[in-house]
């Protein structure tokens, strides 16, 4: 699965430190996801999708092998 | 008290448990009471070789990795609980591997150096130990690799 947190971020001019305060998460958590080596829960990915003011779909996308 | 009263109590438990952990400045003590022990028990086998001090190190030891193993992170969210499965079962499965590989080990080992031919089992402590430690170190190694 991809995803464009950290285009996201970079539009909010946020740091991986300022968006895990600002969802509860650590700074690991945001990175990991970042580097597609971490697949959010649904309710990340929604307080993630709240956050942009996007929808999850905006955010992460299915790649042919998911 | 009715029998539906009664499940919802053990299922209210059931819950309690498993979410049960300790808060994170624990993680410091277990760690303290580990190394205290550790260092014990070799001072003690060098120079003193006492029976009580022995069983009280390897009590200490288990328990400083235990409460390290289940104290809390800084921030405990969704993906340190992940990567603490992980550590959990990668534990397990090493434990009981070690369990099976180890007693062959020390047999060759003994056999190469003492020309002994002596089968021994491990012990629950050394196992108990192996699993508590592979869980700790793995989980640590998980949080640098993966975070």
């Amino acid at each position: 699965m991809k995803n464009r947190l950290k285009v996201e971020r970079a539009i909010l001019d946020i740091t991986q430190e300022e968006l895990a305060k600002k969802i509860g998460v650590s700074r690991q958590t945001i990175n990991s996801i970042e580097k597609n080596r971490y697949v959010p829960s649904t309710v990340l990915a929604l307080k993630l999708a709240k956050l942009f003011g996007k929808s999850v779909n905006d955010i992460f996308t299915l790649e042919d092998e998911d | 008290m009715t029998l539906k009263s009664i499940l919802e109590y053990d299922k209210k438990s059931l819950e309690r448990l498993k979410r049960f952990q300790l808060p994170n400045y624990s993680k410091k003590i277990g760690g303290l009471i580990a190394l205290i022990c550790f260092i014990s028990m070799f001072v003690n086998a060098f120079y003193f070789d006492n029976e009580a001090l022995r069983a009280i190190s390897k009590f200490g030891i288990l328990l400083g990795f235990l409460v390290v193993s289940i104290s809390k992170e800084k921030i405990e969210d969704e993906f340190i609980i992940q990567l603490r499965m992980q550590s959990y079962t990668f534990a397990f499965i090493a434990a009981v591997l070690m369990a099976f590989i180890q007693p062959f080990i020390n047999y060759a080992v003994d056999f190469a150096i003492n020309g002994e031919q002596v089968f021994k089992e491990n012990g629950d402590f050394v196992i108990l130990w192996m699993l508590l430690f592979v869980q700790v170190f793995y989980f640590e190694m998980l949080k640098r690799t993966q975070g």
